[in-house]
């Protein structure tokens, strides 16, 4: 019973090692620490500035499911809600943050640009770029 | 000369290097400046009128450099509108080009934004995206048309700090004519308020006040001032907002209150329906009135809008069925 129980534990702990995948939402090495909140506003457009900084947000594609991923738990909106946020947005004179294909991409855009926000799969994660949050699901 | 400015602004529309997408608008060559703009078609009918209107043709031109970014919006109102009243016809054109919004912003910080031009009062949550295709009524609340002005051309400074939620203090400051005094519904050459918001997940509660000098010849109070009391709740399928205000002289309260309660169900994407309760109370033109508004609205794509809406009154000879159709580019 003990053995059997052992190896049943085992297995649920060996499936949450494998399913339970990490992102990381991710700058320029020169951006300070943000709040939730703060990275939440990045991606609305709602902070333009940080520290004198121009705050660019990068999107994957719109069928990218860590994007998906990304704005139900961070930005607290679905595809369609945003949809909607953007084109109210185009009236008010903001544009939707700019889309790259993919992380690599993203990595490289971050690196490159002092006030860009971008997010990634963990495992490409790299330590020329700062971590600002750290979720997996 | 406004005329060949637009179709100026439209040539350039062709040489844009991004794709376009309907309600997105579209970047000029690789200028930071962005074109887009929006109409809307209306139809109301009452007891005695029928009346087919093209209320709004707009277009609107912003961008972003460094710490500045822009917005400048032009509108034709009520381009073309005929009238059947008891048989009579009636139709006019009015092809005045008004200025509806000319700003420019400047950010000093994450925290402070200061303003400089013609812009929507930051009154209430209604008035911020006054326009039919955005909103879910073809018609607009007494309140927003009654209690405050809608534009103010002056100053606007904001504070928004991000905390447990998202802080924000609003102050507007007017000491000069309007850009174009025609396009406001107040005529004013004074306007002091202020807004503190708070939202936080799926709420946001709001509160406005202050003062403006109309000038208006017509006007039996000129220093009036307002106070607005906003709350809204979001998610993915409700939508329930509330605003109520008063407005009052030195002397007396001029509207004793105004508001409404709005609750919008969203059935999918393209099918919304919309319940609306409205009361107010005006002692200048001694009118009070009680609303039930009940309106569908169909968005094929979210830019789109055709939507109807029948208002109930409380006195009877307005009650009214309105459908409109508009479009945001």
């Amino acid at each position: 019973m003990k053995t059997v129980s052992i190896i049943f534990l085992s297995t649920i702990m060996l499936s949450t090692l494998s399913f339970g995948e990490e992102y990381v939402v991710i700058s320029n090495s020169k951006m300070k620490d943000l709040s939730t909140a703060q990275i939440k506003a990045v991606f609305l457009k709602k902070i333009a500035l940080i520290d004198n900084l121009n705050a660019v947000p990068v999107n994957l594609s719109a069928l990218d499911s860590i994007r998906e991923k990304f704005e139900n738990r961070l930005v607290e909106m679905d595809f369609e809600r945003l949809k909607s946020y953007w084109t109210k947005e185009h009236y008010l004179g903001k544009r939707p943050p700019i889309t790259m294909q993919s992380q690599e991409s993203v990595i490289a855009f971050v690196k490159k640009v002092e006030g860009a926000i971008g997010y990634i799969n963990a495992k490409n994660l790299d330590d020329s770029v700062k971590v600002l949050y750290r979720w997996s699901e | 000369m406004r005329y060949l400015s637009l179709v100026f602004i439209f040539l350039l529309f062709l040489q844009a290097e991004e794709e376009y997408q309907l309600g997105k608008g579209i970047q000029v060559g690789s200028l930071p400046f962005y074109v887009g703009g929006y109409f809307s078609l209306d139809y109301k009918h009452t007891d005695d009128i029928d009346r087919y209107r093209v209320d709004d043709v707009a277009i609107i031109g912003y961008g972003n450099y460094e710490k500045f970014s822009y917005m400048a919006e032009f509108e034709f109102k009520e381009l073309y509108v005929k009238t059947e009243q008891n048989g009579l016809k009636t139709s006019t054109n009015n092809n005045n080009l008004y200025t509806e919004r000319l700003y420019l912003d400047y950010n000093f910080n994450e925290n402070y934004m200061f303003r400089v031009g013609k812009y929507n009062s930051p009154i209430g949550f209604w008035n911020l995206l006054p326009v039919n295709v955005l909103r879910e009524t073809t018609s607009n609340p007494m309140s927003v048309n009654i209690l405050f002005p809608k534009f103010t051309t002056g100053l606007n400074s904001s504070y928004i700090s991000y905390g447990e939620g998202e802080l924000k203090v609003d102050v507007m400051l007017q000491h000069n004519n309007d850009i174009d005094f025609e396009y406001n519904n107040y005529k004013i050459n004074e306007h002091y308020g202020f807004g503190v918001s708070y939202e936080k997940n799926d709420y946001a509660v709001k509160l406005n006040g202050g003062y403006f000098h109309n000038l208006d010849k017509n006007a039996v109070e000129d220093n009036l001032y307002y106070l607005l009391l906003s709350a809204r709740y979001e998610s993915s399928k409700y939508q329930i907002l509330s605003e109520i205000g008063s407005q009052k002289s030195k002397s007396r309260y001029t509207t004793e209150y105004a508001g409404y309660i709005q609750g919008l169900y969203r059935f999918s994407q393209q099918h919304i329906g919309v319940i609306r309760v409205e009361s107010y109370d005006d002692n200048v033109k001694a009118i009070d009135d009680d609303m039930l508004i009940i309106g569908y609205t169909y968005r094929p794509l979210y830019p789109i809008a055709i939507k109807s809406e029948y208002q109930f009154h409380s006195q009877s000879d307005q009650n009214q069925f309105l459908f409109s159709f508009s479009v945001l580019f």
